[in-house]
């Protein structure tokens, strides 16, 4: 992981909130699923993603509850809320135009 | 996998108790371990040690601290937002729950609003007088250094007697405690008007200084420069805020204005603040004038005021030490004037609220009684409801509403009875506080601020919410914890029922009828002082007689154009229709501005009194027919005649108190006596006594005085009591018109009726009986409201038993006995209670008294036999509503 890219300000959120679209996951889930998902390339510490998640329910984002784990263990489950949905998709759309923009940008000019 | 709940929004908790910090923290800490659980099992799955496999997780968490703070942070943000929500979402259930429950019950609300409305309007305005005549700081610069200085006289008795000029310039230059000190000479000026007579403006010639010792900036313009000080200085005054409002039309350009005062040109220099009113109010402030040559070391003229400054750091004990030591040092200098002369200084705010405090702090503890009393009923009223609504709250409980929410309810309810009270006593309490200044005496400091404003409505707000505090918590706490069997199961009907709840209902009602009567006597002890006091003998006649002061000097200087004048006037008067007839004095008994120095009385023929002994007489000036007109009885020898002129021997008519004191075992007709009026001391022969009279007020003790015919002296400051055959008042118009035709240009310096001279004295007293009475008719009401309420609902709950007894063959006659004794039984206690609190606390009313014991046995009888005929009649519309209770048909409902 020490070649993996340190995380922009707000991009944790946005991957949190895509992780659980349909899913009602606990935390060590939330880090696992993205560290697949980007193959270890973004590099996510587990504190920030707890703190991501905890400043989101505060926010009204995720809401979580008390169930149990495939092990029996006691575990917290986080799933998105309707205003949870709807910044989902407005980050999601705000990152695909920023991509774009810096992908333009950077492409190799076919002139 | 859930979705989240159905709307998608955070789903409600139900039934779920809110999560402490301690609970937070803990989940926290459950969520951490579970993560790093998961992630070393990982890590030891894909072949690291345990032991390197815990470091490895840990590492990957990173700042473990920093996580857990901000984790515990965002919990306890989110969970206080959820509990605000929660709370408020309950509040408006309660609200709408208690106004309907309100809606449902209107007698009782209203009862109940009323009820406190009127406790909380009683001492809001009540406080409000409080609050702005002694509670608020004075509006003097350094109030707590300003001290007013007084001649105290060991012999009189008198500690504080009016300044002598002449004791006030050494008092000055010796003491070196005081930043400032000034002396204060009432004193007038004529101020001229464009049209008709001009006004006489009452004045205090200050000295230099005044305005800096008594902390008071003009608010217009500027006081007294050192030049204006001196001697033959152009005059220049400082007006009061009123006239300048009044006659100036508040004229912000007036500083510096030109006016004519006494014919000689003024400036008005500034314009004082409102509040600036001591040693009274007045028109206008002017440099002191010396008068004569000795009077810088005039010590016998003791008619002045004086005030000091004490310099930082010096308390006023330590001043007036130092005014001792100065005043033994005078007496010791000056033995045929001072000897028992010493100097007093008292605190300002001691001087201007010292007297009006007791009878304010009395006031503010009775309309604190009538609030005890007020919350007792509404108490009483909503246990009473409590047990009607025990099913209500069974019914809640067993629904899984904890204690905390039931009670919570029953305050909801309760704030909400206040509330609706409070905004209605706040309503009555702009009334009241107008009420209680037109009824306040005139110079009732500050009384002219007095509002309903800012610090008084925090007042109300206070009292509104002790108020439901006081009357919700004994029931709130009774109903919070309801046995929640009993009521569903005996379908609320018991024959024991509410043994408790009534005992505590019985409690409350009969502090009621003991606050009622510590009102009651205090009320009782005012009227009786106030009968006592009218009782008394004036000495002369008050009806249709009105009076005019005026100063001739200005207008007529010399003795023989002031006689002349005075004639013309009285002709004038006696031209009048409706006079009969018109005396002339000096000082008019009651007379705010009555002219009576005090003079050395010697009898001649008798050994010299040494120093300090002198006979002290107040000596006075009247006319011919001055006593038949005022109703004074001559008591012995003749009065004066007319042929007592200004160059026959010199006569005087003496008190009947002068003729006790001075002459215990002789006649003093005929007796040669020396003593000065206004002038130096000569030879005046006693030919006649007249009746005491009561100098000041009702209560003011008779003097040793002594009269001495106008035409021997000719003074010009005189007044002129008019003899009218229906109200002076009618007639005050056309007299005045023929006091100007006799004596073109005269000012008019005073001018009342004698029915309101004396009036005048009794409005503080009155005001004082009319309050205190009118909270214990109100206190004396509430309380058998009380009593009147307990007993009809123990009725109501005895019909059983009472049907039995009917059927049994008890008469309705004793039905009734039982149950007036009933009320007789709430009311005997009270009545003990209230007796022995009223024998402790009536003694802080001694100063309000007047010949009266605040313990008076006689008085304390009537009125607790009052209290117990009262409580009789209440209990009384209950017992005959038991007499007529038809037993077949309540047993069969039971």
């Amino acid at each position: 992981m020490a070649d993996s890219l340190q995380l922009l300000r707000g991009t944790l959120d946005v991957l949190i909130l895509k992780t659980l679209a349909g899913n009602r996951l606990h935390g060590y889930a939330i880090a696992s699923r993205i560290v697949d998902r980007t193959q270890g390339v973004l590099a996510v510490e587990d504190g920030a993603l707890y703190q991501s998640l905890h400043r989101m329910e505060e926010r009204g984002w995720v809401a979580s509850d008390w169930g149990h784990a495939d092990t029996g263990k006691r575990a917290r489950f986080y799933r998105l809320t309707e205003p949870g949905r709807r910044q989902l998709r407005v980050e999601t759309a705000n990152w695909l135009r920023y991509a774009e923009a810096v992908f333009r940008v950077l492409q190799p000019t076919t002139s | 996998m859930s979705a989240g709940s159905p709307d998608g929004s955070e789903p409600r908790r139900r039934f779920q108790p809110p999560r402490a910090a301690g609970q937070i923290s803990a989940e926290v800490e459950e969520e951490i371990r579970f993560h790093l659980e998961m992630r070393v099992a990982e890590l030891v799955r894909q072949g690291l040690s345990p032991a390197w496999a815990r470091e490895e997780a840990h590492r990957m968490f990173g700042d473990m601290e920093r996580t857990r703070a901000e984790m515990n942070a965002a919990d306890q943000r989110r969970e206080q937002r959820v509990r605000r929500r929660e709370y408020l979402a309950e509040l408006q259930q309660d609200v709408s729950h208690s106004s309907r429950q309100l809606r449902r019950r209107p007698v009782f609300a209203i009862v109940t609003v009323l009820t406190l409305a009127v406790g909380i309007g009683a001492n809001t305005a009540v406080f409000s007088v409080a609050d702005h005549v002694v509670l608020r700081p004075l509006p003097n610069t350094g109030a707590d250094r300003i001290v007013a200085l007084w001649e105290s006289d060991t012999r009189l008795g008198q500690d504080r007697k009016e300044v002598s000029p002449g004791n006030f310039v050494d008092w000055r230059d010796r003491a070196q405690s005081f930043e400032s000190m000034a002396l204060i000479e009432p004193y007038s000026f004529d101020l001229a008007a464009r049209d008709g007579p001009p006004q006489a403006l009452r004045s205090w010639g200050v000295t230099e200084g005044f305005f800096e010792a008594i902390g008071a900036r003009p608010i217009l313009g500027r006081t007294f420069t050192l030049e204006e000080h001196a001697p033959n200085a152009p005059l220049a005054v400082v007006i009061s805020y009123s006239l300048w409002q009044q006659r100036f039309g508040a004229d912000p350009g007036l500083a510096g204005r030109a006016i004519q005062l006494d014919g000689q040109p003024a400036t008005v220099v500034g314009v004082a603040p409102p509040w600036l009113r001591y040693p009274d109010a007045r028109d206008m402030w002017s440099p002191k004038r010396w008068h004569y040559d000795g009077e810088r070391t005039d010590r016998r003229s003791s008619y002045m005021y004086a005030v000091g400054r004490l310099r930082p750091g010096v308390t006023v004990a330590q001043g007036q030490a130092e005014l001792d030591a100065i005043g033994a040092q005078m007496a010791a200098e000056y033995p045929a004037t001072n000897t028992s002369i010493r100097i007093h200084a008292v605190p300002f705010d001691e001087q201007l609220l010292g007297d009006v405090r007791p009878a304010l702090f009395v006031l503010l503890v009775a309309v604190g009684f009538v609030l005890l009393i007020a919350c007792s009923n509404v108490a009483s009223l909503l246990l009473a409801r409590a047990a009607e609504r025990e099913r209500e709250l069974s019914v809640r409980a067993a629904l899984g509403a904890g204690r905390a929410r039931l009670t919570r309810q029953l305050a909801t309810e309760s704030l909400l009875l206040a509330s609706i009270g409070g905004a209605m006593g706040i309503g009555l309490a702009s009334l009241g506080v107008k009420a209680l200044v037109a009824l306040s005496p005139p110079d009732l400091p500050r009384a002219d601020t007095i509002s309903v404003d800012g610090p008084v409505l925090a007042f109300a707000l206070v009292v509104t919410v002790l108020t439901a505090v006081l009357f919700g918590l004994a029931p709130a706490l009774r109903a919070s914890r309801p046995d929640l069997l009993t009521p569903l199961r005996a379908a609320g009907r018991s024959i024991f029922g509410g043994v408790e709840r009534n005992a505590l209902r019985r409690a409350l009602v009969i502090s009621e009828v003991a606050l009622a009567l510590v009102l009651l006597i205090g009320a009782g002890l005012l009227v009786r002082s106030f009968v006592t006091l009218l009782d008394n003998d004036l000495g002369f006649d008050s009806g249709n007689r009105a009076t005019f002061q005026a100063f001739l000097w200005d207008l007529n200087p010399t003795a023989e154009q002031r006689l002349q004048r005075i004639q013309a006037i009285t002709d004038g008067f006696n031209a009048t229709p409706g006079v009969e007839g018109v005396g002339i004095t000096t000082a008019v008994p009651f007379h705010p501005s009555a002219v009576d120095p005090l003079s050395n009385f010697v009898v001649e023929g008798r050994p010299p009194l040494t120093t300090g002994e002198e006979h002290r007489i107040y000596t006075l000036i009247a006319s011919t027919n001055y006593f038949p007109i005022m109703g004074i009885p001559l008591v012995r020898g003749r009065g004066f005649l007319p042929s007592d002129r200004a160059d026959a021997p010199g006569v005087a008519l003496v008190s009947e108190t002068l003729a006790r004191r001075h002459f215990p075992d002789e006649d003093p007709v005929g007796k040669k006596v020396r003593f000065g009026v206004m002038g130096a001391p000569r030879l005046w022969e006693i030919v006649g006594v007249v009746g005491d009279v009561r100098p000041r007020t009702l209560d003011s003790d008779p003097r040793a005085e002594v009269f001495v015919p106008l035409d021997q002296t000719a003074n010009g400051g005189i007044t002129f009591v008019v003899k009218t055959r229906g109200n002076a008042a009618d007639l005050m118009p056309s007299l005045r018109a023929a006091l100007w035709a006799a004596a073109p240009g005269q000012s008019i310096y005073y001018e009342a009726t004698v029915e309101d001279l004396v009036a005048s004295t009794l409005v503080e007293r009155r005001f004082n009986l009319v309050v205190l009475g009118a909270f214990s008719v109100v206190a004396l009401a509430l309380a058998m409201i009380g009593v009147y309420g307990l007993i009809s609902y123990s009725m109501s709950q005895r019909t059983g038993e009472i049907s039995v007894r009917i059927a049994l063959g008890a008469r309705a006659g004793e039905i009734i006995l039982m149950v007036v004794r009933d009320g007789l039984r709430l009311a005997v206690p009270g009545l003990v209670i209230g007796a022995a609190a009223a024998f402790v606390l009536t003694r802080f009313m001694r100063t309000m008294l007047y010949q009266v014991t605040p313990t008076d046995p006689v008085l304390y009888g009537q009125l607790v036999l009052l209290v117990l005929a009262v409580s009789a009649a209440a209990a009384y519309a209950p017992a005959r509503r038991a007499a007529s209770i038809d037993p077949a048909r309540a047993l069969r409902e039971e």
